[in-house]
């Protein structure tokens, strides 16, 4: 406009500057936006916009369902509302033009399509990209690709040739984390844990009473404990009772065994730790399992090997995860170890795991029970009498009784019977005892 | 004991659940087994269980025979077994789960019984009993218990539910809501019920009447209240319709949280119950003399009697001033305090009696003599007392602006802007460069043309915003300008500087009651206005008698319309029959043509603000309303509808609004079509887009009632966004503009990042006109908040818009709103911890945003000064500590973000992340303050605007050992 020469008279001119303030504002369309917040890390969870404002109090009441109610009236105005809006103004036909748009681009994307990390944004229209190959580019960014989707460190596509930036890949949750989420509910349950009615009691009590009743800990005025400890020697039920609970909960439940979290690669590990824990408090509310943890958890020591430090450095991670700067909301963690005396202190100190439960070996009671669970399916043969074994004085575990009353039913097998003897169990047990004190001299300094 | 109990039974609703699923499981497994696991169910128990279970059934077993002798011990025991028992959180009590099988035996014994004290000893029994079978038999508890109150003797007294523990209390209070709106619904259907066939059912209703079940609620309602569960209490009343007993149940420790649950659930429920709980708190709080509470909620409730009952309470001299101070930020009229005796028309000389009787030092308070002081001493306090030129406000120099282009803007646009600006940013102040302190001649109205100096000697009026004394001075010199603009500017100077103040010597109505009846229509209408905004909210006769002539001025319709307006200003929420009539009388007489000028919205607007917050009490007009057949009756009855809720977050209206803004988008849509299409048939399609522009008025006007309908109320204020976002997708440009007006007027000067994000989007809307809109509301929410971010946002959209001059004059305009009085004035309507709304401040702020719902014709065209509606919002967002003398005193004082406790366990901190300061202090929308001495009381609950002070006399100071 400050090219055409001012003072021109008459109709022309006034055309003129009608005609050049249309064009002004088409120019000023196709302006770029504010760069807001492009380019930069963007807060995890669901967008802004679509958030549901928080109801405080959490305390069971008749204000807090007015407030769910409210935002539930309001849902569904907006729902009428648009299915108003759909009915006198159907998608359809912008449907079709999107089609045609949609066609266009995918046309434009080509393919193959390259898979690249994006490193850098530089400005609205070109980025620094890294590819698996090895160099980084310099690339444009096509004009349709959602400039807010974009993000220092998400998986890009590429255009094969130009290798310019022609999508994002959305769902950046490393995959290996997506193995440990749990499909199908175990079928083990609670009334399939033979005893161990106070350990139930207590993880019920500080996993999923949290959960599902967080009012209960609010009227007391207490944060819920973050997670637990399950310890005690091997075969005592720890993962059992964690399957239960996997069972029981409708959380999403992830697990992991200790040994996952050590990687190959320097940084591997705890960057599998962190995104865990973030695929964890996106599907909150969420039980995460580590099974084993003494394969990361054990105590620091000045070691020179890199692989041990490594193993070190995941388990700092995961110390910051339970209990770091960051709040993990709905995120409450169980592990399991039979070695609790080796585990880093900073790791069970009360904060992170509040709770520690032991699994002792099995009382009189438990066995009996823990035999008749397992017997309860099996035909036995009249003359056996659970009892005898249930009051023996050896050290069996849960575990154990499983592998006898198994045993058992292998032996009658062998010998083609329906029904399990007295004498089967006997020779099972013995065999198991052998087994588990082999290499022990029996008795001999005693 | 009731700890141990209590703690025990909380989850037991979840448990019947389980145990039917083990039920399951044994019926479920190999047949072969099913009697060992039954067997082995017994002997899975510990040896204690065994035994206690032993010990049940042998009582049960008692119970049965027929030695009566035996029943009265063996209840006594049963009794004590189930009180002390104590179990985890997640399962039964033990004595319950093992007398749940024997349970249906027992209720056929019970039956079998004489009446007896015993048996009323047994069917409390029962009735405990009755809580493991809620899910088969409901209401079961509810029923023995009230069994067991008609059997008791009348010696002896029944034992209160509370010995049973608080499961069993929250047990019976759950069945007392469902019996009762059960025997409600009953009572509804009337006999047809009883031909239920439930024989059991059938004979529940006849145990106890409703008054029994009040009476037991009640006693729940004691329970709970002792044992810090107030919601639960408030509920359980509630639900009973009989929520205005509590107030005889609160005591000293209670009612402080149990008021405050009230008052937060008020905007939440439906319209009866939302006024009585307002007027129980009320109760409540003016029983226990905690008279701020109480005025305030007064005051929400706009209830003229409470009002003055309140003011009039307590003795103390400094309360008095404390409450008067309240009254005079709300704006409540004066006369209201006034005996109620009067008659409307003796009003006149009985006001000033009255004003007379009032002490001279409380009359101060009222009248807001001192604001203008105060005002000026904090902003010393803060250092922000100096003047700030434009400059200091645009930043240019961080603008990126393309080079040599600077000097192409509209140079009297540009300067219309900086008067704006100046005025704004130095309001109350009355020490800006460009106006006050300006010599004579230079003054910047000369740098104005037309219209432009009017807004410019306005402008003068906002910078000596509250001062009284020296600001009239200053603008009577050009009430004797020659240029008719400048005079006109003038009157409307004295008008706005007087609004929120009230003197004695009523300056504003002496200097403009004269030019009412000008002829010249610029001095008119400003001097209108000018009394508009100056007696905003007072509700006085003499004004009304001397404006309503106006309204029917057959001359012009800019005229009536402004009459019209300020008659809504000052009779905010005041229902006044004779202006309503007025109004509606001119709506039916006009002739359609001077209906369709633009002019009519602000007379419909005058009508609306009548009824500000008066919810039904607007019916009648609204039905009048539909009677005029000009399609601006369609626009009068959404504002009307939308002010008369305003606040409540009514969802109900909401979603009319809504669907005011779903029609004709067909309509409008198979006009466009057409207009494809039938290019041909000319005619025919500019006659119904020129029906399509008069009919889509009133969605525009539908969009601002939601923001106006759900602000105050978080919940709502926070979905209203939502439904923003769908409106701008779905709408047509009329909804388009509006959407973000109604953002602005729903976060008024709370300038959160979500919403900054959303307006700076529009802010950059292909049709301009949703832009000017959307900069303007970014002016709005940060109004006065000295926001950074903010800040950054305009000054780019100065670079951006730098060639568009309507844009540039609104970017200019929202950077002097954002920085409105230094950073020191804010225009929330909402105070009082954002509890109560101020009418004058809501009526300004939509006035404003009316002008906007065209702003091609108003504010862009020569009516600019209607900027200037924005000040009775305009309120310092201060705390100010007074001593017992009403002199500044300064104190420490924590400020943080505001939490909601409310509900919550024990005493949480109310406010987050705090920093201490020393008074007087800025509070932020969403602040709150707290004193951090325990020196000194405060007389106020909120500390927020002028608290009085009173020394603790029970303070020690805690560095007296080191001396």
């Amino acid at each position: 406009m400050g090219n055409t020469p001012s003072g021109m008279p008459g109709a022309p001119g006034g055309n003129q500057n009608d005609k050049d303030k249309k064009d002004q504002q088409q120019k000023k369309k196709w302006e770029p936006p504010l760069p807001t917040r492009v380019g930069k890390k963007k807060r995890k969870g669901p967008a802004a916009a679509s958030k549901l404002p928080a109801v405080y109090p959490t305390t069971r009441c008749r204000l807090k369902l007015l407030k769910y109610e409210r935002i539930k009236d309001y849902l569904l105005l907006e729902e009428e509302f648009v299915q108003n809006q759909e009915r006198l103004k159907p998608e359809a036909t912008r449907e079709e033009k999107n089609e045609e748009d949609r066609s266009r681009v995918d046309d434009l994307r080509g393919s193959p399509m390259a898979v690249g990390t994006l490193e850098e944004i530089i400005d609205d229209d070109h980025a620094i990209i890294s590819t698996a190959s090895g160099p980084e580019f310099y690339v444009s960014i096509m004009s349709y690709v959602d400039k807010d989707l974009l993000e220092p460190g998400c998986q890009v596509l590429l255009h094969h040739k130009t290798q310019s930036i022609v999508g994002v890949l959305q769902d950046d949750a490393d995959p290996m984390v997506s193995v440990m989420k749990l499909d199908k509910a175990p079928t083990e349950s609670y009334a399939d844990i033979g005893g161990l009615e106070t350990q139930i009691q207590e993880i019920k009590e500080s996993v999923e009473l949290p959960l599902t009743h967080p009012e209960l800990y609010e009227e007391m005025g207490i944060k819920p404990p973050k997670g637990v400890i399950l310890y005690g020697v091997p075969g005592t039920g720890k993962t059992l009772l964690a399957k239960a609970v996997a069972n029981q909960t409708s959380a999403t439940f992830l697990r992991v065994v200790g040994s996952e979290l050590i990687q190959k690669y320097l940084g591997d590990g705890p960057k599998l730790v962190r995104e865990m824990f973030r695929v964890a408090e996106e599907h909150a509310p969420s039980i995460v399992f580590i099974d084993e943890i003494d394969a990361i958890g054990t105590k620091r020591y000045d070691s020179t090997s890199g692989g041990e430090r490594e193993i070190q450095r995941t388990m700092l991670e995961l110390l910051n995860q339970l209990d770091g700067f960051d709040t993990r909301g709905d995120v409450k963690v169980i592990m399991a170890t039979n070695k609790i005396e080796s585990l880093d202190p900073a790791l069970i100190r009360p904060g992170r795991i509040d709770r520690k439960i032991e699994f002792p070996l099995p009382d009189v009671k438990t066995k009996r029970h823990i035999f008749r669970l397992h017997t309860s399916r099996m035909s036995l043969n009249e003359d056996v009498d659970l009892e005898e074994f249930v009051m023996t004085k050896d050290d069996l575990s849960g575990a154990d009784i499983k592998a006898v009353c198994t045993e058992a039913g292998l032996l009658a097998l062998r010998e083609r019977r329906m029904r399990v003897t007295k004498a089967d169990f006997t020779a099972a047990r013995e065999k198991v005892l052998y087994r588990k004190n082999e290499g022990t001299p029996e008795g001999l300094y005693l | 004991m009731p700890e141990p109990t209590e703690f025990s039974i909380r989850v037991t609703s979840d448990d019947p659940k389980k145990k039917e699923s083990e039920e399951k499981d044994t019926k479920e497994g190999p047949s072969k087994l099913k009697d060992d696991s039954k067997e082995g169910e017994g002997e899975d128990l510990s040896e204690e269980d065994i035994q206690l279970r032993g010990e049940l059934e042998m009582l049960v077993e008692r119970l049965k025979e027929s030695n009566t002798e035996l029943y009265r011990p063996a209840l006594e025991t049963l009794r004590t077994l189930i009180r002390t028992s104590t179990s985890s959180m997640t399962s039964v009590p033990k004595p319950l789960k093992f007398l749940r099988p024997h349970y249906p035996d027992l209720q056929a014994l019970y039956e079998s019984w004489p009446a007896s004290e015993d048996k009323s000893l047994f069917a409390d029994i029962l009735s405990v009993l009755a809580m493991t079978y809620s899910d088969t038999q409901p209401r079961g508890t509810l029923r023995y218990r009230l069994l067991a109150a008609s059997l008791v003797p009348e010696s002896s007294s029944l034992s209160e539910p509370g010995s049973w523990g608080h499961e069993y209390v929250r047990h019976l209070a759950a069945e007392l809501g469902e019996e009762y709106t059960y025997r409600e619904e009953e009572a509804e259907d009337e006999k047809p019920a009883s031909q239920d066939g439930k024989s059991p059912k059938a004979d529940t209703p006849l145990i106890g009447t409703i008054d029994d079940l009040r009476a037991l609620a009640k006693e729940c309602a004691k329970f709970l209240l002792k044992h810090n569960a107030e919601p639960d209490a408030v509920d359980l009343l509630e639900e009973l319709e009989i929520v205005d007993e509590i107030a005889q149940l609160v005591d000293d420790n209670t009612y402080s949280r149990v008021a405050q649950y009230m008052i937060r659930c008020v905007t939440l429920l439906p319209p009866p119950d939302d006024v009585s709980f307002l007027r129980t708190a009320h109760a409540i709080y003016a029983q226990h003399h905690k008279f701020p509470e109480a005025l305030s909620l007064a005051i929400r409730l706009g209830d003229r009697d409470l009002v003055r009952e309140d003011f009039n309470a307590p003795g103390n001299p400094l309360m008095k001033r404390q409450l008067a101070f309240l009254i005079a930020r709300a704006q409540i009229p004066i006369e209201w305090l006034h005996p109620a005796s009067s008659d409307d028309n003796a009003d006149g000389d009985a006001d000033v009696d009255f004003q007379d009787e009032l002490p001279d030092d409380l009359l101060e308070c009222l009248t807001n003599a001192r604001l203008s002081t105060h005002f000026r001493d904090f902003g010393k306090e803060l250092s922000v007392s100096e003047a700030k030129s434009l400059e200091d406000i645009y930043k240019s120099h961080l603008e990126n602006t393309r080079s040599g282009s600077a000097g192409h803007i509209d140079s009297a646009r540009g300067n219309l802007a900086g008067t704006f600006v100046n005025a704004f940013v130095n309001a109350g102040f009355g020490n800006d460069k460009l106006m006050v302190e300006a010599d004579e001649g230079n003054s910047w109205i000369y740098k104005n043309k037309d219209h432009g100096m009017m807004s410019a000697a306005a402008s003068l009026g906002l910078s000596l915003l509250w001062d009284t004394d020296v600001g009239l001075s200053h603008v009577d010199k050009y009430t004797y300008s020659a240029e008719e603009h400048i005079k006109a500017g003038a009157l409307f100077a004295t008008g706005i500087l007087n609004a929120g103040v009230r003197t004695e010597a009523d300056a504003a109505m002496a200097l403009l009651g004269d030019y009412v009846e000008n002829k010249s229509v610029p001095l008119k209408t400003s001097a209108i206005m000018g009394l508009g905004l100056a007696y905003a909210g007072s509700h006085r006769e003499d004004l009304l008698t001397l404006l309503i002539p106006h309204i029917d001025d057959a001359v012009s319709m800019e005229i009536s319309s402004i009459a019209a307006l300020a008659l809504g200003f000052i009779f905010t929420g005041s229902e006044n029959g004779e202006i309503t009539s007025t109004i509606l009388q001119t709506l039916m007489e006009r002739d359609d043509k001077a209906l369709d000028e633009k002019w009519a919205r602000f007379m419909v607007l005058g009508l609306a603000l009548l009824y500000l917050g008066q919810q039904d009490g607007s019916d009648a007009t609204i039905e009048t309303l539909k009677a005029i057949e000009h399609p601006i009756s369609k626009t009068a009855q959404i504002l009307v509808e939308a002010c008369a809720f305003a606040a409540t977050g009514n969802v109900l209206k909401i979603q009319a609004m809504l669907h005011h803004c779903d029609e004709h988008i067909d309509t409008g849509k198979e006009k466009e079509k057409e207009k494809e299409k039938e290019k041909d048939n000319k005619e025919n399609t500019e006659e119904k887009a020129e029906e399509k522009k008069v009919d889509d008025t009133f969605q525009t006007f539908a969009v601002i009632g939601i923001s106006l309908i759900a602000m105050g109320e978080e919940i709502g204020a926070e979905m209203s966004l939502r439904q923003f976002n769908h409106l701008m997708h779905y709408g047509e440009p009329n909804i388009r503009k509006a959407v973000p007006l109604a953002i602005g007027l729903v976060s008024a000067s709370n300038p959160q990042l979500p919403i900054l994000d959303t307006l700076s989007k529009y802010s950059h809307d292909s049709d301009l006109q949703v832009a000017i809109n959307a900069i303007f509301a970014m002016g709005l929410v940060g109004a006065g908040t000295n926001n950074a971010r903010m800040a950054q946002m305009l000054r780019q959209l100065a670079g951006y818009y730098y060639k568009e001059p309507d844009c540039l004059f609104m970017v200019r305009i929202a950077q002097g709103l954002v920085h409105m009085g230094k950073g020191t004035i804010g225009l929330n309507p909402f105070f009082s911890d954002r509890g109560i709304m101020s009418r004058p401040a809501v009526a300004g702020l939509l006035a404003t945003l009316t002008a906007f719902t065209d702003s091609k014709a108003f504010i862009l065209d020569k009516y600019h000064w209607m900027l200037y509606f924005l000040v009775t919002a305009m309120y310092p967002r201060f705390l100010i500590t007074l001593d017992e003398e009403l002199n500044p005193l300064p104190v420490t004082v924590r400020v943080g973000q505001a939490v909601d406790v409310v509900g919550q366990a024990g005493k949480p901190r109310t406010i987050s992340g705090f920093q201490t300061h020393q008074t007087p202090v800025r509070l932020g929308t969403t602040e709150r303050a707290e004193l951090a001495t325990e020196e000194y009381i405060p007389f106020s609950h909120v500390l927020e605007g002028f608290v009085i002070l009173q020394k603790n006399p029970g303070y020690e100071k805690e560095d007296k050992m080191e001396l």
